[in-house]
């Protein structure tokens, strides 16, 4: 499943949407922490909030269209997101236009923000060449339920298992400085089946995620741990479909004692798939 | 206002945009071709450039006043450029090498002909017409 909008509470075609994400024990895409209960991954929390914005506009526009990932200029991590915790989205669209949507976001735990999204661009395609548009109409009067309190689902069955992100192989890494890795996409990845299902490709959101859990690992070499605080000026260009061999390169641009910049680069065929930034900040007192 | 005014800005967000460093970046460098643009970088760099200048970049606008005086079909046929059509493409995009416009080529492909220039003179077309609003 790669469905993240439980419920749309709030609907203003083409301008606004609130809904609510559930993180709850099913959640494949979780990854453990300190405390012990699984936290959403960052990402996934950026998809959510993307696929509100697109709800909004696909619903605006009639399901004839729908967007796709393109640019986000920002993304600020600020807190998780814990299994048992919901999520409260919120998804402003600044403006539409034929061929895009540009939209900021916020999703907050109990009123506290988690993550931010800035200077977000969709470019509008075809709905046909990706989805059933009926099948996104009936999924759209599922969820769309404005005067229902938000109710989480039941569990069902055994807690997911989390989903591996990591590259297939690293195949260079000079620590601090710079790595490069490399993932194929098998098209055997359960995600390809919602991620869309005329047209199956690797979703933006876990790209991202692997690419900051790369640049973490670059980043650990005997000095502070470094997490990872946010994203900018992040573009996919083309499509990474299965058969794809994704070669990612990352690299450290600034770093100092309290934060990191790093830069990434990731080609198919050698042409450009995806760049931008990923930004890190040392965690307090912890060093390893 | 000439275009010399707002390269500079033009260019930072060029750069920006086709993550490039600003001294890569050439006046009449072709977006296309020197730096690799995709459409979904020609999205972004209008919405970043109406931002920036405070303007509106229509759609399809440059293949508008590009045909200038001309009809559609005088223009292009099949979505093709006419003879006559690219004659008046040539003049429009004066800043762009001869060598680069091919005969018969598609209207669709048009962008690909763009260089940092272009851009400059789009964006100061823009900026005054909203002068020219503003003061009527």
């Amino acid at each position: 499943m790669f469905h993240f909008v439980d419920q749309i509470l709030e609907l203003d075609p083409g301008r606004h949407a609130r809904g609510v994400k559930h993180v709850t024990p099913g959640d494949t895409f979780v990854r453990p922490t300190a405390g012990g209960v699984p936290a959403l991954l960052s990402c996934i929390i950026g998809e959510a909030l993307g696929q509100l914005g697109a709800w909004n506009v696909m619903a605006a526009k009639d399901f004839a269209v729908r967007p796709v990932a393109g640019v986000v200029g920002g993304v600020a991590i600020a807190g998780e997101a814990s299994v048992g915790d919901t999520l409260l989205l919120d998804t402003t669209i600044d403006s539409v236009t034929d061929d895009a949507v540009f939209y900021h976001a916020v999703a907050s735990v109990d009123g506290t923000e988690v993550l931010r999204l800035e200077n977000t661009l969709g470019p509008l395609l075809p709905m046909e060449q990706f989805n059933d548009p009926e099948e996104l109409r009936e999924r759209f009067a599922r969820i769309h339920r404005p005067g229902d309190p938000p109710e989480a689902p039941q569990p069902d069955g055994d807690p997911a298992v989390p989903f591996d992100l990591s590259f297939d192989e690293i195949l260079s890494l000079e620590g601090g400085k710079e790595a490069t890795a490399v993932r194929q996409i098998t098209g055997r990845e359960p995600f390809l089946a919602d991620h869309f299902p005329r047209k199956p490709v690797l979703p933006l959101s876990l790209l991202l995620e692997s690419l900051l859990q790369l640049g973490q690992k670059l980043l650990e070499d005997g000095g502070p741990r470094y997490v990872p605080t946010g994203a900018r000026k992040v573009k996919m260009t083309r499509f990474v479909e299965p058969g794809s061999s994704l070669v990612a390169k990352i690299r450290v641009v600034e770093r100092s004692a309290e934060s990191a910049l790093l830069r990434f680069r990731c080609e198919v065929d050698g042409g450009r798939a995806c760049v931008g930034e990923a930004e890190y900040s040392a965690a307090a007192g912890e060093s390893r | 206002m000439n275009t010399d005014t707002i390269y500079p800005k033009v260019r930072e967000i060029v750069a920006d945009v086709l993550a490039f460093d600003e001294p890569e970046i050439q006046r009449d460098g072709s977006l296309v071709d020197d730096y690799s643009a995709e459409s979904i970088d020609f999205l972004d760099l209008v919405y970043q450039l109406e931002r920036e200048f405070k303007i509106k970049i229509p759609r399809g606008m440059i293949e508008q006043e590009a045909r200038h005086g001309l009809s559609d079909d005088e223009f292009e046929e099949n979505g093709r450029l006419t003879d006559k059509g690219l004659e008046q493409l040539k003049a429009y995009l004066s800043e762009v090498p001869e060598d680069r416009f091919t005969p018969q080529m598609q209207v669709a492909l048009i962008p690909a002909l763009f260089t940092v220039e272009t851009i400059c003179k789009i964006v100061l077309r823009e900026l005054d017409r909203g002068e020219q609003a503003a003061s009527s």
